[in-house]
């Protein structure tokens, strides 16, 4: 118990030396099994929600979300209750933390908009809650239709650049939306995702900022960034709602941040 | 114009703006018989290059679904566009053609189950823009 208090202290500490920024970049997480269906591969994918450090690989505990769904052909379908809660932890990380994971089976051609809404987290070291839109694009059998659409959240990420089909080195471009306005000049934090399953060996950043890469958009919310390796690359797009939440009865900013997931491929 | 060779140089020739503005568009008579010959061998790179992307851009594919016994199939270009008047070949697993018929305005074209059996439904829309789908037996036997 004593150590316990211990370690909280600690980690108390360190929260409050550490930079809060970059180092610390959160990312909600939303990747499918594949984002390239054909007509010979499995019709059903296996889609991760989690809430993590994508580059250092460490988990937070992420309850059930508030939205999860997708929007395929104009329609978006709620998809909610098939997701499972699921355990996972960093590889240096002690202890079990919640993901979640749900199955969809695709029926028909075109575009598929995954987008997740997490219930706000609080994160004691920044003194804000989290609350990250975020979205990833599966394409399936030939038709490239409705990736360029928005679903319509709070905050998004919508893309310029078609998000699947991207090879290593590729320049991914992307608007910034709040509440279906572009956000002019926004912070776009990017970053790789070490567990994707292509990645043939873990990087290490040899710094702080190489774990986290920062963009600005321009005055149209547009910004742009070459994908230097082949797997799962994640976009934050961070503002600051205009609403707060309650935490023991003080009021708190929130983060809220629009977030895409695109895979890169490399060219052989 | 000034008929200072230009950077840009094909099989060691130089090629000189006049030749370029007639390649673009531009109606300057060229006389000299190489430049001539140079600006069909650019035209027919050009053709090839962009006949080559427009291929790309019209990426033909087919989907195909059973349901109350019968074949639901729709056939479009990557960008949504509906195959209009495609020829739909259906053959079974020992490539015998079974039916054949042609898409709608709407890029549909529907049939009743012809046979339990793995089916290749076959797509050809114009400029020998081809591809197939592959029906399961399972898929159709669900769908009988």
């Amino acid at each position: 118990m004593c150590a316990l208090r211990l370690l909280v202290a600690v980690s108390v500490v360190l929260g409050c030396i550490l930079p809060g920024g970059t180092a610390w970049a959160h990312f909600g997480t939303l990747t499918p099994s594949d984002d390239i269906v054909t007509q010979n591969d499995t019709k059903t994918l296996e889609i991760q929600v989690k809430f993590i450090h994508p580059l250092e690989g460490h988990y937070m505990e992420m309850v059930k979300p508030k939205q999860f769904g997708v929007l395929h052909d104009g329609k978006k379908r709620n998809l909610l209750n098939t997701l499972k809660p699921n355990k996972g932890h960093g590889p240096d990380q002690p202890g079990e933390y919640t993901f979640w994971t749900a199955d969809y089976k695709i029926r028909r051609p075109g575009d598929y908009t995954f987008f997740v809404e997490p219930k706000p987290y609080w994160e004691p070291a920044e003194d804000v809650f989290i609350v990250h839109y975020t979205k990833v694009c599966v394409n399936a059998l030939g038709l490239e239709k409705g990736w360029d659409e928005p679903v319509g959240l709070e905050t998004e990420i919508l893309p310029l650049t078609r998000p699947y089909g991207l090879w290593t080195g590729n320049l991914f471009t992307g608007q910034v939306l709040l509440k279906g306005q572009p956000v002019p000049h926004a912070e776009v934090e990017v970053e790789y995702l070490n567990a994707s399953p292509d990645n043939p060996a873990a990087v290490t950043a040899p710094s702080d900022p190489y774990v986290t890469q920062v963009v600005k958009a321009d005055a149209a919310g547009v910004f742009s960034y070459a994908m230097p390796r082949a797997g799962w690359w994640g976009f934050a797009a961070l503002s600051e709602a205009s609403w707060k939440l309650k935490k023991n009865g003080q009021e708190k900013g929130v983060e809220i941040g629009a977030v895409y997931w695109v895979h890169t491929l490399d060219m052989k | 114009m000034s008929d200072e060779p230009v950077s840009l140089r094909l099989t060691g020739v130089p090629l000189r703006k006049s030749a370029m503005a007639a390649i673009s568009g531009g109606d300057l008579p060229i006389k000299d018989p190489v430049m001539k010959k140079l600006n069909c061998l650019l035209i027919a790179i050009l053709a090839v290059l962009l006949g080559s992307t427009a291929a790309m851009a019209h990426k033909v594919s087919l989907f195909a679904y059973v349901e109350g016994g019968k074949v639901y199939t729709e056939s479009y270009f990557a960008d949504g566009t509906p195959v209009e008047g495609g020829m739909v070949l259906v053959y079974d697993s020992q490539h015998k053609l079974l039916l054949e018929g042609k898409t709608d305005k709407a890029g549909l074209f529907n049939f009743d189950v012809p046979k339990v059996d793995d089916l290749t439904i076959v797509i050809e829309a114009t400029m020998g823009h081809k591809n197939s789908f592959k029906l399961k037996k399972a898929e159709v036997e669900a769908g009988k």
